[in-house]
């Protein structure tokens, strides 16, 4: 009982009255706003706002950006990290995906803030000249997840094609005897912001063919099955940074052997 | 005394070795005619309003009778080698276009009506059934619609599209057009060289359309996906069989023994810019240009990580003093402008916005600051190293500049809009979107090679930019980058050079 009060303080948002504190999850839609730092590429800062506790965000650190034309659905837990970057408060673990809302474009002047210089991502692919490291056995049945901007079904850079590469290196070693891919969709729906959000239940189905085409294309030889799985459970997936929505979209590649 | 016949014998002799000698030094046509029989040097060189550019072709000289790359192996006289001269880059100039109908009244096979005129409907003996050939250097590319896969299977699109204007009635006269199955636009041929680059993978993904690379359907692993400007063919030989049908006219596929002989002459293939006409020689002072780089170098490699982009010129950065004292003053000039090119092209960001293939659906958001080399990224060559297909605006309204000799399409989407142009888009050329059927991609040209630009003006697929600094002027305008009017003119001595 002491234990699931705990997850369930994990995966709800801070209130709106509450000041948010460091590693408190907090989960908004509101349009974006595009700071031009200039600390060379990549280096603008993305800031969104909570309108119900009227913070500012700075969620520049989410492996999929907002698009100034359309309102974004902000997921992150606030960092300790000092607002100097961008000058708002840091998210990290952040993810900010686009909806389909439009919004009018916003963009502020860097106003002495630097951003930050542009650092490849832990979870970046490497060139395909640089040999891969040989995956060892012994093998057994294993699950490996994907994850994905809310309600889109497109393969994140340098997030889950990182992810599926690390799968798909272990399942060409481990030569199972079939792979069994499920695309989960979170299709219960959640009040955000005022508004009702909730995953089209077709895109679980586009999830699964995503992993499982690419598969296809990387593993011609595999046996590949898909699945779907509406009202995706929060899980603990370490891939998922801790934050509940990102665990609920995603894919499973689950080898049998 | 000398007998009167040898003597004869003699001059007759000495006339034959002077017409030898005056045919050895003769220099052969610029223009490369089908069936010619010429030998395929190991360095070519050819003089252009820049310089010299230079091609390489690795194992030696070649002999082009027979080779089906320079026969007329169609119906309509014309070879690989009429759309793809060596001295315009194994491209084609609007410039040489326009002069070989003025040498040919027309009658060169070049403007074979089916896709050298700007619709085989008009009146062919007219030089303005050709203006789109003369004036811009464009084919009538004609595609199937709906778009099939390389293997045949239908593709069924999720958006409609209709004909808002059709100036050259390919796209509404009978058995063209839409409604008979097929679509009409424009386009630019891309240069046969440096395949190697084009043809390389640099990582298993493309980020642009968020999937593993697809498969080479000839079993030769994942497809770079940057051979075509729609991206229609999956590798060389799908590339050769389309253009076969397609600009020769072949009645018969091609065989597979010609198929072998045409790739390995384009695999042999590397050329670039080799002299300057203000610099001298590219690869001179510790500077690597020209093509003997391009033929010793790895492909596929990303700037970011490793050689960066157009740093072959970095030498001429610093020139010694020494050095610089053996230079004229427009050379050493010239040389340090080129250098400044290089660097605007890698580190002078600006915010790009609304591009699709770069600000969505990748996640880079929308607007992303990078430079030149967010997308020209490969080392050696300025192409991308994933699939190039983005989209610049140069055929999708309202970026594209008014074309008036261009068919206008309307394309409506009917699932999801397209993410930056709304459910309605009007285009010259939907680009990739005739491969997908996506509405998603409407607009998309798959980024080419920057190698040998000075031989083959104008630029972009559409031939939009009519010169260097039309290109620059074209992104100066498009991104509100704000150059200056140095970093202008240094960027286009850059690629004058490259």
């Amino acid at each position: 009982m002491k234990k699931s009060l705990a997850l369930l303080a994990l995966i709800l948002p801070v209130s709106a009255q509450a000041a948010a504190q460091t590693s408190d999850l907090v989960r908004f839609v509101s349009c974006p706003v595009y700071r031009d730092t200039d600390s060379g590429r990549k280096s603008g800062c993305w800031l969104a706002d909570d309108r119900e506790s009227g913070a500012r965000y700075d969620v520049s650190l989410s492996p999929y950006k907002p698009d100034w034309n359309h309102a974004t659905l902000v997921e992150g837990r606030v960092a300790a990290a000092p607002p100097t970057a961008c000058g708002s408060t840091v998210l990290d673990p952040v993810r900010t995906s686009v909806l389909e809302a439009p919004c009018p474009r916003h963009m502020l002047p860097a106003e002495g803030y630097a951003g930050r210089k542009f650092v490849l991502p832990p979870r970046n692919i490497t060139p395909n000249a640089v040999p891969r490291k040989v995956v060892a056995g012994p093998f057994a049945a294993r699950t490996f997840a994907v994850f994905f901007e809310f309600d889109r079904s497109f393969l994140v850079y340098q997030y889950g094609d990182y992810l599926l590469e690390q799968a798909a290196n272990w399942l060409e070693a481990a030569k199972p005897k079939r792979i069994v891919v499920t695309g989960y969709a979170a299709t219960r729906p959640e009040t955000v912001s005022g508004q009702v959000l909730a995953e089209h239940p077709d895109i679980a189905a586009e999830r699964a063919e995503t992993i499982a085409e690419s598969l296809r294309r990387l593993l011609p030889e595999a046996t590949i099955e898909t699945a779907t799985a509406l009202d995706a459970e929060v899980t603990d997936l370490p891939d998922a940074d801790g934050i509940p929505g990102q665990s609920q979209r995603r894919v499973e590649i689950r080898a049998e052997f | 005394m000398t007998h009167p016949f040898t003597l004869a014998a003699r001059a007759v002799a000495l006339v034959a070795t002077a017409a030898i000698a005056m045919a050895a030094h003769k220099p052969e046509p610029r223009w490369w005619s089908p069936g010619e029989g010429r030998v395929f040097p190991a360095v070519l060189d050819y003089r252009n309003d820049a310089g010299t550019y230079r091609i390489l072709l690795t194992g030696g000289p070649m002999p082009t009778k027979g080779h089906p790359f320079f026969e007329p192996v169609g119906s309509n006289g014309r070879a690989c080698v009429t759309c793809h001269q060596p001295a315009d880059g194994m491209s084609l100039s609007a410039a040489s276009a326009a002069k070989r109908w003025d040498e040919t009244g027309g009658k060169d096979p070049l403007f074979a009506a089916t896709d050298g005129s700007n619709c085989p409907t008009l009146p062919q003996d007219r030089r303005e059934s050709h203006s789109l050939l003369i004036e811009r250097g464009l084919f009538r590319i004609q595609r199937s619609w709906p778009a099939s896969e390389w293997n045949g299977r239908k593709i069924t699109p999720d958006f409609t599209i209709e004909v808002v204007r059709d100036p050259n009635g390919c796209n509404s006269a009978p058995g063209y057009g839409p409604k008979a199955g097929n679509i009409s636009v424009y386009r630019r041929p891309r240069p046969v060289s440096n395949f190697k680059y084009l043809l390389a993978v640099g990582f298993n993904f493309d980020p642009k359309q968020g999937m593993v690379l697809p498969r080479d359907p000839d079993g030769n692993g994942l497809q770079s996906g940057n051979l075509m400007a729609d991206n229609r063919a999956a590798n060389l030989r799908l590339q050769m069989e389309d253009a076969s049908g397609a600009h020769l006219q072949i009645l018969r596929h091609l065989s597979k023994a010609q198929i072998t002989r045409i790739t390995d002459f384009e695999m042999r293939l590397y050329s670039a810019q080799a002299e300057s006409r203000q610099a001298g020689a590219l690869d001179s002072a510790g500077a690597e240009g020209g093509p003997a780089k391009l033929r010793d170098s790895q492909p596929g490699a990303l700037g970011s990580m490793g050689k960066p982009v157009w740093s072959e010129f970095a030498a001429w950065e610093n020139i010694p003093p020494a050095e610089a004292a053996r230079l004229t003053p427009e050379q050493l000039a010239f040389r340090k402008s080129v250098a400044r090119g290089a660097r605007v092209f890698r580190d002078r960001t600006f915010l790009i916005s609304d591009s699709s293939g770069i600000n969505a659906p990748i996640g880079f958001g929308n607007p992303v600051r990078n430079s030149c080399v967010f997308c020209h990224n490969m080392s050696q060559m300025g192409n991308d190293v994933a699939p190039g297909q983005v989209d610049l605006g140069t055929t999708t309204l309202p970026y594209a500049d008014p074309w008036p000799d261009l068919p206008l399409f309307r394309i409506t989407c009917l699932k999801r809009p397209h993410p930056f142009y709304g459910r309605v888009i009007y285009t010259y050329d939907p680009g990739f979107a005739l491969t997908t059927g996506r509405c998603a991609d409407v607009g998309k040209i798959t980024l080419q090679s920057m190698r040998g630009l000075a031989a083959r003006a104008p630029y972009f697929s559409n031939g939009l930019a009519k010169d260097l600094r039309g290109v620059v002027d074209y992104y100066d305008r498009r991104y509100d980058i704000g150059y200056t009017e140095q970093d202008k003119q240094d960027l286009v001595n850059l690629m004058s050079v490259l």
